[in-house]
């Protein structure tokens, strides 16, 4: 981002390439429409936080499993000879029910799920239904649980039906790979995905306070022309800086942080053709002020119809 | 500072924020305690700012460029939404009901697929039995030697009757229980159902192998005069776990008849719409493997007499059935 603002004045094909790698590097989120017609995007969690998730979640049913066994073996009701059919009955009767009940109960969430902040949706933007979980978690079953048993219980003897088994695995964790949305099998039939829960965060508007700060003192004031350079997508980035500026309360005064504050100074006058130079004291000040007056611009220009998605917004409006 | 000297977005932003914030807390609560436990006036303001919010944020992608409140705003109309959304159905009634009217329901709708499943036992039943008559090497070729625990067409008849009206204790209670749940039969019928998705073939193939090896089982009894003794033994737990073995196959035809005549759906479309039905036929089948387990696990061995066995098998079969035909049925 910082280097985005460095070389917001350098011209065109470098930073178009540039920006289309960031764009390609963040991961993709999920359209969903709930009633109320409001879209909204949410992040489809990866394949390596749900697996964190699903291994946490066996775990936990696999103790439980295990708990129950030896309290089966301490009444004297089991036979040691058949430990392991009814320790795989425990861990099966305990696992099935386990997913669907805490699903149901927690909006699509297991204790796994819980600890990764991670949630099952529904992809047409309703809630989630009592089949649409069953259904998700019966074929789990299928596509995981029944041929990793089975890999289990098949031994060197044969060959054959350990390769299907294994073949069978893979098969079932690739199908996300090729799909948009990471989806298991079973999330295909059950019209699920799984999201990442976002945090709401609310950050203090930079459009509040230095207003006030440069009506009490000298102000900047910049006309109309001079605003017409800059387009969202830097005046996001000129924001993340300023944010950046402030950790906990405390202004940051690192040598590479004035450097980079006065470069980028240094740019926007240039660029905006700002003949007044800007003493040291005063940097943040102005960037502040060229921020209010850059959104407010921006803004308006918005309400008229005009979006200006970054600087390049005149070559792509009028076609050459 | 006057209001007026702020610019729009930021006005917007210092109008609503409150209510925002208030919407924050209830969407922690609404999260941790559940939405049934809030008490009303929370749920009621959480319903409604909800939607306060969504319309914030259609109307804050139009006029605002504060990355912050618009990453804010998506957020938290994103975990509202969630919230506000989350299933509240109750596990009882969702049990109850499943059992009152899902599943006859379903089983009634599908019933060609079941019809598909049965006639692929039976005619795999059939056809090992007359296959077996013509040359008993066939009972080699279909009965896996694990499954025939050494009983064969080079036993004697009287080794036949000894497996039949068995008695030792250590095949009975909860271990047998959990051996038989875990046997052949029920990897049969998870293999049917979760195979059927692959275009019905791998369902059908391994129903009538099923048969066939019943079949040619049954015929090196029948060849012994051992017919009816074997149908006892068979029948205590058979009836219903051959019936789920079938039903299972329907559930996974069904799945597979989904993707090769999909109608006016998508492919993906259809395989949800059958999915619906499949899926309680595979909670019904699994309903009845565990019952033919305990069966297996607790009765076969305690009764001994051939007329109970049949009695017991058959009339649970015909309990199945009347609930499979009565079931859910609303009164006119």
């Amino acid at each position: 981002m910082l280097a985005g603002l460095v070389c917001l004045g350098r011209k065109g094909a470098a930073m178009k390439l540039w920006r289309r790698t960031d764009k390609a590097a963040t991961s993709s989120p999920s359209e969903l429409v709930p009633p109320e017609g409001v879209p909204i995007y949410l992040e489809v969690a990866g394949l390596g936080v749900r697996l964190a998730a699903q291994i946490t979640d066996i775990g936990i049913t696999l103790i439980a499993a295990i708990a129950v066994l030896v309290l089966i073996l301490s009444l004297g009701v089991g036979d040691p000879s058949t430990l392991l059919a009814i320790g795989s009955l425990l861990f099966f009767v305990i696992r099935v029910p386990y997913y669907v009940i805490a699903e149901l109960a927690w909006n699509g969430q297991t204790l796994g799920k819980r600890l990764m902040k991670i949630k099952v949706v529904s992809h047409d933007g309703r809630s989630l239904n009592t089949h649409a979980l069953v259904l998700r978690n019966f074929m789990k079953e299928a596509e995981i649980f029944l041929p990793a048993t089975l890999l289990l219980t098949l031994d060197a003897s044969s060959p054959v039906a350990s390769g299907v088994a294994l073949a069978w695995i893979l098969g079932g964790l690739f199908v996300p790979l090729f799909n948009r949305h990471r989806q298991r099998l079973g999330d295909i039939m059950a019209g699920t995905h799984v999201i990442h829960l976002p945090v709401p965060v609310l950050l203090k508007d930079l459009a509040q306070v230095p207003v006030k700060a440069a009506a009490a003192t000298k102000s900047y004031t910049f006309l109309t022309h001079q605003l017409d350079h800059y387009g969202a997508f830097e005046l996001q980035a000129l924001e993340k800086l300023l944010r950046s500026q402030e950790k906990g309360g405390v202004l940051v005064r690192s040598k590479n942080n004035q450097a980079t504050i006065e470069s980028v100074v240094e740019k926007i006058r240039q660029k905006i053709g700002y003949a007044n130079k800007v003493p040291e004291a005063e940097r943040l000040k102005f960037l502040g002020a060229f921020y209010n007056a850059q959104r407010e611009h921006l803004e308006k220009r918005q309400l008229f119809g005009e979006r200006r998605k970054d600087k390049h917004y005149a070559a792509e409006d009028s076609p050459s | 500072m006057a209001e007026s000297d702020l610019i729009r977005s930021a006005r917007f932003r210092k109008e609503r924020e409150a209510d925002w914030r208030r919407l924050e807390t209830l969407v922690t609560q609404a999260e941790r305690v559940g939405l049934q436990r809030m008490d009303f006036a929370a749920a009621r303001d959480l319903a409604a700012l909800y939607r306060n919010a969504t319309t914030s944020l259609a109307i804050a992608r139009e006029i605002s460029l504060d990355k912050a409140l618009l990453d804010y705003l998506e957020a938290l109309t994103a975990r509202a939404y969630l919230s506000v959304y989350a299933p509240q159905e109750r596990l009882g009634g969702l049990v109850r009901k499943f059992f009152v009217s899902g599943a006859p329901i379903a089983i009634r709708r599908s019933w060609l697929f079941i019809l598909i499943g049965f006639l692929c036992m039976g005619l795999g039943v059939l056809a090992g039995y007359q296959l077996f008559l013509e040359n008993p090497a066939w009972y080699h070729v279909f009965m896996p030697p694990e499954l025939s625990g050494g009983r064969g067409p080079t036993s004697t008849t009287e080794e036949l009757r000894q497996v039949i009206y068995d008695q030792d204790p250590s095949t009975s209670g909860l271990g047998a229980f959990a051996t038989f749940l875990f046997s052949h039969n029920t990897r049969i019928a998870i293999f049917v159902f979760g195979l059927g998705v692959f275009l019905c073939a791998p369902a059908v193939l391994l129903t009538f192998y099923n048969g066939l090896s019943l079949g040619a089982f049954y015929a090196l009894h029948v060849e012994r005069g051992l017919g009816s003794d074997l149908g006892g033994w068979l029948s205590i737990h058979g009836v219903t776990e051959l019936s789920a073995i079938c039903i299972a196959c329907g559930g996974g035809v069904q799945l597979g008849a989904a993707i090769l005549f999909p109608g006016k759906r998508s492919r993906r479309a259809a395989l949800r719409y059958a999915g619906r039905d499949a899926v309680k036929l595979a909670l019904v089948a699994a309903f009845m493997l565990v019952v033919a387990a305990l069966v297996e696990g607790f009765g076969r061995q305690l009764i001994q007499d051939k007329a109970t066995r049949y009695v017991i098998g058959w009339g649970l079969g015909l309990c199945w059935l009347a609930w499979f035909a009565l079931g859910g049925r609303v009164r006119q």
